[in-house]
């Protein structure tokens, strides 16, 4: 597997042993080929490939790129699932560092997941009130006394979300392993 | 008039040579780099988890394959200044031990990065019990398993290199191991950009696209990479076993030590998309230099 050749430049009126050192198998061995009468270009399987490889790895991406603007998540039913996907993934993220990470204290993690909870209960809450809002009409009661609430729970809201966007805490040793600025790991987590 | 292996024809494909100072700068890197990784794995605590074993086998796999290249370098020069013999037994046998060395990095390598994005998946789609499914115990337990059998099939595909049956299954096994880790990134990638669209449904949300079109761009580097860098000398192997005598495989043939450096150019360029986006590894690291001084 390993038959290489180097080829010297020396002529051919020099014996076979001086310009032709080979390191090979008796089964490896590059039989006299001919070079007559090539239809395409001899390096066409080189050129072929990379080629092909290079077009291979362009269309994975447009693929990929394209998976991130079509289909739109479903809504309602499966978002409520989600969501709640999401606070458990959010639960053990926050569960790990207490036992992985050696440097963060105790009271800081419980600090946080007392925050947790209370910007849980937040969203939960805001969330209802819009799924409220696009309820059917029967509810349109209820809908016009809980919009001046939700549009007062905003701010608490993003203050809440702010208050998770602490780097260093979340980015856990998991998280960190796609970077800072990765998508796959490190976004979920920070916001909910 | 005497007749060389090759016809000197004037169309021949002649071998493409990289300089040497290329090749053994390049090797040199690859294995200094990994073995930092190594290094910085072992030192500090806080890194002694699975996720980071993973990373240290790929960095494992990633050093022999440098280091098989630097070997069979050497010996080509050793040949050439005519210490060694051609057709000796003892170089037959060291050979056969070096390509079971590069082979043993190829399936390292593959299964590296399998166990690496599996690891990912848990993390994501079972991030509950992930410290239930993934302990340090199990971890070490599947890198032993891994590199028992990469070592066992190695050793085989080495001894039998010339049947068609482990040519076949060889190359049959670095595309399907590609597909599946494309499908596990791209299960984790539909999730992510789920999760992006729901917090850009959120009312005054700062996310911006251009953090999906990241993941996208992240993903195919992954893969690309290890396409780009592996899979020229998986053909080569193709083709050399089914071809050796057509002009054009023979042409392809003879960038084969193109080829080779590209294998070195992966174990430089894996680490850069695999270790250092951690920054626990990149502190460690800094430490380690600083305290040096």
């Amino acid at each position: 597997m390993s038959a290489l050749r180097l080829i010297s430049n020396r002529t051919s009126q020099q014996a076979l042993s001086n310009s032709d050192y080979t390191w090979d198998y008796e089964y490896y061995e590059y039989g006299p080929v001919s070079f007559e009468g090539l239809k395409a270009h001899k390096y066409s399987i080189v050129i072929g490939f990379w080629v092909g490889l290079a077009v291979f790895v362009i269309f994975m991406f447009f693929v990929l790129t394209l998976l991130t603007k079509t289909g739109a998540p479903h809504q309602d039913n499966a978002e409520l699932s989600e969501k709640r996907f999401h606070m458990n993934s959010f639960v053990a993220d926050f569960g790990r560092p207490l036992e992985s990470e050696r440097v963060f204290s105790k009271q800081m993690a419980e600090e946080s997941q007392s925050l947790f909870h209370f910007c849980i209960n937040e969203v939960d809450h805001m969330n209802k009130e819009k799924e409220s809002q696009k309820g059917p009409s029967l509810e349109s009661n209820t809908h016009f006394q809980e919009v001046p609430k939700s549009s007062g729970m905003f701010e608490e809201d993003l203050h809440c979300l702010t208050k998770f966007n602490i780097p260093n805490f979340v980015n856990t040793e998991q998280n960190s392993s796609l970077g800072e600025d990765d998508l796959l790991i490190s976004e979920p987590p920070i916001i909910l | 008039e005497n007749i060389s292996d090759f016809s000197l024809n004037i169309t021949d494909c002649t071998q493409v040579v990289v300089p040497e100072e290329v090749f053994f700068t390049v090797a040199a890197a690859g294995i200094l780099e990994n073995l930092l990784i190594l290094i910085a794995v072992v030192r500090n605590k806080n890194l002694h988890l699975p996720m980071y074993f993973f990373i240290c086998s790929l960095a494992i796999s990633d050093m022999l394959g440098s280091l098989y290249k630097t070997l069979e370098n050497i010996f080509i020069i050793l040949c050439k200044m005519g210490y060694l013999t051609r057709h000796g037994d003892f170089e037959k046998k060291l050979d056969d031990a070096m390509d079971s060395m590069f082979i043993l990095s190829l399936l390292g390598s593959i299964f590296s990065l399998l166990a690496i994005a599996a690891d990912r998946y848990i993390t994501i789609f079972y991030a509950l019990r992930y410290h239930n499914i993934m302990t340090l115990r199990r971890a070490l337990f599947i890198l032993a398993i891994i590199w028992a059998f990469c070592a066992g099939s190695s050793i085989a595909i080495a001894l039998f290199s010339y049947e068609a049956a482990t040519v076949i299954p060889f190359t049959i096994l670095f595309p399907l191991m590609m597909f599946f880790i494309l499908c596990l990134y791209v299960h984790m990638f539909l999730l992510a950009r789920s999760h992006a669209k729901k917090i850009a449904s959120l009312p005054s949300s700062t996310v911006h696209h251009r953090t999906n079109m990241r993941g996208a761009i992240t993903l195919t580097i992954f893969l690309g990479v290890f396409l780009c860098c592996w899979a020229p000398f998986v053909l080569h192997i193709l083709l050399a076993r089914f071809c050796p005598h057509n002009p054009y495989c023979a042409c392809y043939m003879s960038i084969f030590h193109v080829n080779g450096t590209l294998i070195m150019c992966n174990a430089i360029i894996n680490p850069m998309i695999f270790a250092f986006r951690s920054p626990e590894l990149r502190s460690t690291f800094k430490k380690m230099f600083y305290c040096s001084r």
